[in-house]
């Protein structure tokens, strides 16, 4: 076998070229964490503005309320509010998650696990990273732009982003950044495949790739074929604003030709639904390693899940019309769609079975990350069968737009893959930093997350089957929704109960980085590749490349001696 | 707003709470329509599934991890999954959650969309035409008038105020002026998107009289929380009555110069 030669470059000496503007794909990692967890904190704040307008209308937000709104004495008022929540689910989706999971996780896991010395492009990797952050300042200078940041929802539908919705220059700016969010991602998804392909370490064949490769792998395989499709839609939306086409204007307002306004929601969708496996590919992955590592025990029928995950991949590809029942596609469409997105939860059911099978006799562990990757069987749980209802095109008209949805995809795409970036944080932290998390911090922090995101998203399912639509600044407005006054209270209680919890985490993060106790090279005792190295990861990560003899799960085996695990490099013992 | 009076604000909803049980609280609105009973039955019967489904998972997850805690259960069996009895267990597990859940609720939900929802009534003249044209942040309704002709002089126009009729099958047309909305009647479960450029449909039958509200359900712009409409359901009677002042009065209000009232469109039925 011919593989890739990899120099060993000299360790970056200067702080510009270690920290800020460096090749070594952990510090990228690392970058996008920082990133990804401060737009989680920004975030999460929006979420709590949000929250507290829904339950406490017209009660100034307590603290920082009266210094961002003094006009209205702390208020939120409503064209804020729908800045808040266009911002809320743009920054959590591409700002927050994709940089935690995919960022930091993909950069600095990937490497370390197929056994390579860096990514297979180091430039591209910076570039991805120092673009992201242009994308971001792009986004942050909108909130402060005359008439305001982007305000239609993060779908962006026109005509209401057009124009004639949004004349402000913010929607423009919202349109760039996600533009050049797409071409920085897709350069990490192209970095990501190529590097799978072609730098696994000698003797590691595809099924003797953890889990969480697999997961990046597949999402990366997404982010390269869709996001280009956003970007699409989102110059010409530009286009539309900027130049005075009519691709996706009409009505009233279009007096020079007529565009289609639904076009935009076929092209945003079809990158749109694979975005939602996107984001919970690598959750997935890492889960289901994390399961097998604190049950001891292999994955349970490793080679079906990763199968079913791509299979997954695949039909995630053209499900997409079950997002647009109510625009009224033609009944067969209708029926296509239903039916399609009902086959994914075959695989599904097979990779919940296999999960299960991993628990099934192991001998389970409860250390924080274990907690975090059973809190995602948990919600993910709940997350994928409430999908069911939304994707019977009968059940969707009635929830379609209403907070059923916002339940439904907080669960799937918030609660689990918050749950699982914090369970890979927990777990590769020794590895990053060379020192270990406080275990008592991150189990009250994983209590408070779970009950608080239970009773958020589990009360926003509830007002949602009620009759609550989304996005309304006040839903008391309406008769029918007074009754659900103190259910909304209750869901804001649990909100900033979460929100609190986090609070657990960032000191847990930042006083252990510094002064928690020094990490062994492999504290979890499990047997992947990147455990064969010291913690912290040294620059050029193997001194030698290693060559894998065995899977990555090979964990209880009775006729090992002394341990209960075996590193990917030794030969595997037989039974 | 200090935190005291919060948290009095807190125990006096939650006085006011205990008059309504939370029960009632998760209901949705109370339904008007002959088809509605269609998704709120499938609604249930998804539910079923789903707890039982959900359940197994519970079962698994939280017994599992207590039978098999490392201080009960220190030497894990080593098991790779990949036997043909585990193969087949798992598949199985698959192909029952494919037979039993999604075989059936996508029947039902295909048999009540095909057979009811997208099945246009039969436009006789015992039919109700309204059209709908959303505006940021208002709900535009037409009626053909005498002449049962859209876009005429003796066509009755409201806004926000949408009146009809019990047993007697309604269809609207949908349509939107500037940006994307969604019609909806949550009191029938349905709801169309409104949408520049094009017509939606949407049709249905109402059985109790009374007020209800019309809602957009598309965010539309700042003030989408305030687009709402109400809803007056009439007997066949009162409605005849009100149509008929209405059609009266419009003959005398609409002038061919005021422009903007005709907004209606060329109605093109279903059969």
């Amino acid at each position: 076998m011919a593989f890739f030669e990899q120099h060993i470059h000299e360790a970056p000496k200067t702080f510009l070229s270690k920290y800020v503007f460096s090749f070594d794909h952990k510090v990228i990692g690392k970058q996008f964490l920082w990133y990804g967890i401060a737009f989680l904190g920004i975030g999460g704040m929006m979420a709590l503005m949000i929250r507290w307008t829904l339950a406490f209308p017209g009660e100034a937000f307590p603290l920082i309320g009266h210094f961002l709104f003094p006009q209205t004495n702390g208020v939120v008022p409503p064209d804020t509010y729908a800045m808040l929540f266009t911002m809320h689910g743009t920054i959590m989706i591409f700002y927050a998650i994709t940089p935690i999971l995919i960022g930091a996780f993909g950069n600095f896991c990937i490497p370390l696990m197929i056994g390579a010395r860096d990514m297979v492009f180091p430039t591209l990797n910076m570039l991805s990273f120092w673009l992201a952050v242009v994308s971001a300042i792009l986004l942050l200078v909108s909130l402060f732009t005359p008439l305001g940041a982007a305000a239609g929802g993060w779908v962006s539908y026109p005509t209401l982003s057009l124009l004639i919705g949004s004349p402000g220059i913010g929607q423009t700016l919202w349109c760039l950044a996600l533009f050049i969010l797409g071409v920085s991602s897709t350069m990490g998804a192209v970095n990501y495949i190529a590097t799978i392909i072609t730098l696994r370490a000698p003797g590691m064949g595809y099924f003797d790739m953890p889990l969480t490769i697999w997961g990046l792998w597949l999402t990366a395989v997404l982010n390269a074929l869709f996001l280009p499709v956003l970007g699409a839609g989102l110059l010409l939306l530009t286009f539309d604003r900027v130049f005075g086409t009519t691709f996706f204007l009409a009505g009233a307002a279009a007096t020079s030709g007529s565009g289609d306004p639904v076009l935009f929601q076929h092209v945003f969708w079809i990158f749109g639904h694979p975005e939602v496996y996107i984001l919970i590919l690598p959750a997935w992955g890492i889960v289901s390693d994390l399961l097998s590592f604190f049950a001891r025990k292999p994955a349970f029928g490793a080679r079906a899940t990763a199968l079913s995950m791509t299979s997954i991949t695949v039909l995630s590809t053209v499900v997409y019309g079950h997002h647009m029942y109510t625009t009224q596609m033609s009944p067969l469409l209708t029926q296509s769609f239903m039916m399609l997105t009902m086959t994914i939860s075959i695989p599904s059911a097979i990779f919940f079975a296999n999960w299960l099978g991993t628990l099934w006799k192991g001998s389970i562990r409860f250390q924080t990350p274990m907690l975090f990757s059973l809190g995602v069987v948990f919600v993910f749980g709940l997350g994928g069968l409430t999908g069911l209802y939304l994707a019977t095109v009968s059940t969707d008209l009635y929830l379609h737009d209403t907070y059923f949805v916002v339940g439904h995809f907080h669960y799937t795409m918030a609660a689990s893959v918050l749950l699982g970036g914090f369970a890979a944080t927990y777990f590769w932290f020794p590895k990053m930093f060379g020192r270990m998390l406080n275990e008592t911090l991150g189990k009250i922090h994983f209590w408070i997350s779970i009950l608080g995101l239970n009773g958020v998203f589990m009360g926003m399912m509830i007002v949602g089957y009620a009759g609550m639509h989304r996005r309304i600044y006040n839903p008391f407005v309406y008769e029918f929704l007074e009754k659900l006054i103190p259910i909304n209270t209750f869901i804001t209680w649990s909100a900033i109960l979460m929100g609190f919890g986090q609070l657990f985490f960032v000191y847990n993060f930042v006083y252990s980085m510094f002064k928690g106790p020094v990490a062994t090279q492999n504290p979890w005792e499990v047997g992947t590749l990147e455990w064969t190295i010291p913690s912290p990861a040294p620059v050029h990560n193997f001194d030698e490349i290693p060559v894998v003899k065995c899977g990555p799960h090979e964990l209880g085996n009775p006729n090992l001696k002394g341990r209960d695990f075996q590193y990917q490099t030794e030969e595997l013992v037989e039974v | 707003m200090n935190l005291y009076s919060l948290y009095l604000k807190f125990f006096v909803m939650s006085a006011k709470a205990s008059e309504m049980s939370l029960w009632e609280r998760m209901k949705p609105p109370i339904d008007i329509s002959t088809n509605g009973h269609l998704i709120d039955s499938l609604f249930h019967l998804t539910t079923m599934l789903i707890l039982f489904f959900f359940a197994l998972v519970c079962i698994g997850l939280f017994g599992f991890s207590f039978l098999y805690r490392k201080s009960k259960h220190p030497v894990a069996l080593y098991v790779h999954g990949t036997s043909k009895k585990h193969i087949a267990i798992v598949a199985s597990i698959g192909a029952l959650v494919f037979i039993m859940v999604d075989m059936k609720i996508t029947g039902i939900s295909n048999r009540d969309y095909m057979e009811s929802f997208a099945k246009w009534p039969v436009e006789t003249s015992d039919v109700v035409r309204v059209q709908v044209l959303g505006q940021q942040w208002a709900w535009n309704f037409r009626y053909a008038g005498k002449d049962g002709i859209f876009n005429t002089e003796d066509d009755i126009v409201t806004l926000n105020d949408l009146r009809l009729p019990i047993n007697r099958k309604i269809v609207f047309q949908v349509t939107a002026k500037d940006v994307i909305h969604s019609f909806s009647l949550p009191n029938t479960r349905l709801k169309t998107d409104a949408m520049p450029g094009r017509i939606s449909k949407m049709w249905t039958e109402l059985t109790k009289t009374g007020v209800y509200d019309v809602v957009c359900a598309q965010i539309c712009g700042t003030y989408h929380y305030r687009m709402q409409a109400k809803m007056i359901v009439y007997t066949p009677e009162e409605f005849e009555n009100w149509q008929n002042e209405m059609g009266e009065r419009a003959t005398h209000v609409m002038e061919k110069d005021t422009a903007d009232l005709y907004w209606g469109w060329k109605w093109v039925a279903n059969n």
